[in-house]
């Protein structure tokens, strides 16, 4: 039996740094070991004709498909259930949520530590403390949340003492967290902050701020780090609306907005390199992760340019899946991903398909 | 011209028009009613070659599927069944103590759904078998048919000129739709349930009308032990497939029941039956759009079904995506199909237990094929779940004008 100790190790040394181990040894061993400790993952690769020991790259690992997260416990045999980390996906119809327990949680702090901060943390003198305000529920509050562990993860990390959540059980704290803004634009000196925030949490406390005429002024150098969709908004924004109104509302220009990428089903998250002066759409895998694009017909990889599903091979997802089909769309450009959409999924039908229609 | 200068007019003239309305006997409106309906069921005639390339277009479904889609919907509302409409609707208002040429009182503002070609025809015959003035509201996405066939129809009958309507506005603007929910005395809304919510939500702040949702459903299929699972499996297809399986009448769950607790012979049996007889359909309706790929949304969530089902180990006949897909799943809870032709078969040991198994979907069902004496006997279990419809597998997309959707009697929402 493979020990696995060893190769959470060795991953987890190759997450912080890149020169530690070659990728495709690790992927090797990773799927070997998920074949061997998983019988869902053994049942798919016999299915796709794989044989474990002859991968000669990550690209031969066959994806699982996010929906399988909603059906299939995919822990491994042999690791203590009782460390594991439990997340759910949000729900959003009475259809099952997806689970994704995850036996290696050093893996899951290890990847958001070698990535979070390049991408998403403002300038710093001295490594200094982060003034955060988040618009996404603490992990006290959801704890089930993959998101709201990330983010607390990252407020313990590197938050100023300052640092606090605006969006609870009761909701979104509109005028509390504009307070907390007006706060930092009164210091004398005030450091850059960062806004954590889903897409629909901002556009909601933005429409907050127009409907009370109110214009905030983060301080300079401040950043905002916006993740998911606008599902369940009555009336969706276009992403240069809103990076538009964020700009306006809170004084934080558009390359000073990181976008990332992430689910539930995944351990790593893929972020924009705006800080950088990237393209501010376009999504960058970390080192130990590769993204592709499948043609949803053939489950091929597309090529460059094409719009297909979207699969991520994550080599922090030791414990489930290795190589996820996502149930999203894009297009590889540049090395990056452009994120399209999302596959319909298995919504009610039925006289219904009016739902974009009556938004739009 | 533009959707905002026609709307300004439209509340006072449809409300204008009911007199007019209400003075024209069955028999005008019927004639000119069944001409139109046969119009669009002909692929040769001046209406339909109008728009055929346009529908083929908004719809999304292949020619030969619009058609199956057009016989579908129109078969239900020509002849018997819309004079059966008509005489209900006569009996209605007698019974109610009025004349039936007593105008009704405002108008009928319906918001139509984009995923069935030629919807609007079983609001719109309602409507006029009650009198209603209607304004039919079509999505962006298919603003051809609807419009298209008010023309017909105003062209075969002038007088309905002013008491019938349909317009093209991008939904969810205020604008445009305050002075309409208002004004009207019914909303009738085909749409999601956020969707749906908000509508309601405006017409009861704004006005006093009547809100009627049509809110998202599925349908399933039960095959009894005494069915025959080919036979049975020949109407599924025809089920599953139509309309690429987008109607709310779309069978999408198939519940057999088996020789014993843990067997599954008879439905891995249908499932190798329906395969055959999908794929069959797919070279006779192959799946929209025509010629070219298929939706990469579409595709990609049944994609997810099929490597789950793989991951899973479960029994999955081989079928190409543009054919179909079915799984045989031990699980009894039902779950929604992503579309394409996709079903799961549910192996089950005692149909008795099905109320139980479907009760977390109780008011989202829509309709249920029934296979077999046992399956039948279901009915009433089903009707407590909010089934509105059963019929025999192969008829279950094909209803009447005088179906109950939802569970109300069509004229109810307009009288």
């Amino acid at each position: 039996m493979i020990e696995h100790s060893d190769l959470v190790e060795a991953i987890r040394r190759f997450v912080a740094d890149s020169g530690a181990a070659e990728l495709e040894e690790l992927a090797r061993e990773a799927f070997a070991f998920q074949v061997e400790r998983s019988a869902p993952i053994r049942t798919l690769a016999a299915a796709r004709g794989v044989d474990a020991r002859r991968i000669a790259s990550w690209r031969e690992i066959p994806p699982v498909p996010a929906l399988a997260f909603k059906s299939v416990d995919l822990l491994p045999a042999g690791v203590d259930p009782e460390r594991a980390l439990t997340f759910r996906s949000s729900g959003t119809t009475a259809e099952r949520r997806s689970v994704h327990r995850h036996p290696f949680p050093g893996l899951y702090r290890a990847a958001i530590d070698a990535a979070f901060p390049g991408r998403c943390l403002p300038t710093r003198s001295g490594g200094a403390p982060v003034p955060m305000l988040s618009l996404i529920p603490s992990p006290v509050e959801v704890p089930d949340s993959s998101l709201s562990f990330m983010v607390g993860h990252a407020i313990d990390r590197w938050g100023a003492a300052e640092s606090t959540y605006a969006l609870g059980p009761a909701g979104l704290d509109a005028e509390g967290a504009a307070d907390w803004v007006r706060e930092r634009s009164l210091l004398p000196e005030s450091s850059p902050c960062l806004v954590l925030a889903t897409a629909f949490a901002l556009a909601a406390w933005i429409d907050h701020l127009a409907t009370v005429d109110t214009r905030l002024r983060l301080p300079r150098g401040s950043v905002v780090f916006e993740t998911g969709g606008f599902k369940g908004r009555r009336r969706e924004l276009t992403r240069s609306e809103l990076v538009g109104r964020t700009e306006t509302y809170l004084g934080v220009p558009p390359d000073r907005v990181v976008r990332e990428y992430g689910m539930t089903e995944l351990t790593s998250q893929l972020y924009t390199r705006a800080l950088d002066g990237g393209d501010p759409d376009l999504f960058v895998p970390p080192h130990w992760v590769r993204v592709r694009v499948l043609d949803p017909a053939t489950l091929e990889e597309a090529r460059p340019g094409e719009v297909g599903l979207i699969a991520v091979f994550d080599l922090a997802n030791l414990g489930s899946a290795l190589h996820l089909l996502t149930e999203d769309l894009g297009v590889i450009e540049d090395g990056g991903l452009r994120l399209l959409g999302r596959a319909r999924g298995a919504e009610l039908r039925g006289c219904s398909l009016t739902a974009e229609e009556m938004v739009s | 011209m533009r959707a905002a200068h026609v709307l300004e007019t439209l509340p006072l003239r449809l409300a204008g028009a009911a007199p007019t309305l209400a003075a024209l006997s069955d028999r005008a409106l019927l004639t000119a009613w069944g001409s139109t309906v046969a119009a669009f069921l002909d692929p040769g005639s001046p209406e339909r070659r109008a728009i055929e390339a346009d529908l083929v277009g908004t719809t999304r479904l292949s020619a030969p599927g619009l058609q199956a889609g057009l016989e579908a919907v129109l078969g239900g509302v020509r002849g018997e069944p819309a004079a059966r409409l008509f005489e209900e609707a006569w009996a209605m208002r007698e019974g109610h103590g009025g004349s039936s040429t007593v105008p009704a009182e405002g108008f009928a503002l319906v918001i139509l759904a984009s995923n069935l070609p030629a919807l609007a025809v079983q609001p719109l015959v309602a409507a006029l078998a009650a009198r209603r003035p209607v304004l039919l509201k079509s999505p962006t996405t298919e603003p051809v048919f609807a419009p298209a066939f008010v023309r017909a129809l105003c062209w075969r009958l002038p007088a309905l000129e002013g008491a019938v309507a349909a317009v093209t506005w991008p939904g969810g603007s205020e604008e445009l739709e305050e002075p309409l929910l208002a004004r009207a005395a019914v909303v009738v809304a085909y749409g999601d349930a956020p969707a749906i919510a908000d509508l309601e939500a405006r017409a009861k702040r704004l006005g006093r009308a009547r809100f009627v949702p049509y809110g998202p459903k599925t349908s399933l299929a039960v095959v009894g032990p005494e069915a025959d699972v080919k036979v049975a499996a020949a109407g599924l297809a025809r089920d599953v497939a139509l309309f690429d399986q987008r109607g709310c009448l779309s069978v999408g769950a198939v519940y057999v029941e088996e020789d014993g607790p843990h067997g599954s012979r008879r439905s891995r049996a249908l499932a190798d039956a329906l395969a055959a007889e999908l794929r069959t359909l797919a070279r006779r309706w192959p799946p929209g759009p025509e010629g070219g790929p298929l939706d990469p949304a579409d595709a990609g969530a049944v994609q997810q079904v099929r490597a789950e089902a793989d991951l899973r180990g479960l029994y999955r006949p081989a079928l190409d995506l543009s054919e179909g897909t079915v799984v045989v799943e031990p699980e009894p809870a039902m779950r929604a199909t992503p579309g394409l032709r996709t079903v799961r078969i549910h192996p089950f040991a005692d149909l008795s237990d099905l109320e139980a198994v479907l009760a977390p979907w109780a008011g989202r069902l829509q309709g249920t094929a029934l296979a077999g004496a046992s399956a039948e006997a279901l009915a009433p279990a089903l009707e407590r779940l909010g089934v509105s419809r059963t019929a025999p597998p192969g008829e279950l997309q094909s209803p009447d004008a005088l179906w109950h959707n939802g569970g109300e009697h069509p004229l109810q929402v307009f009288v």
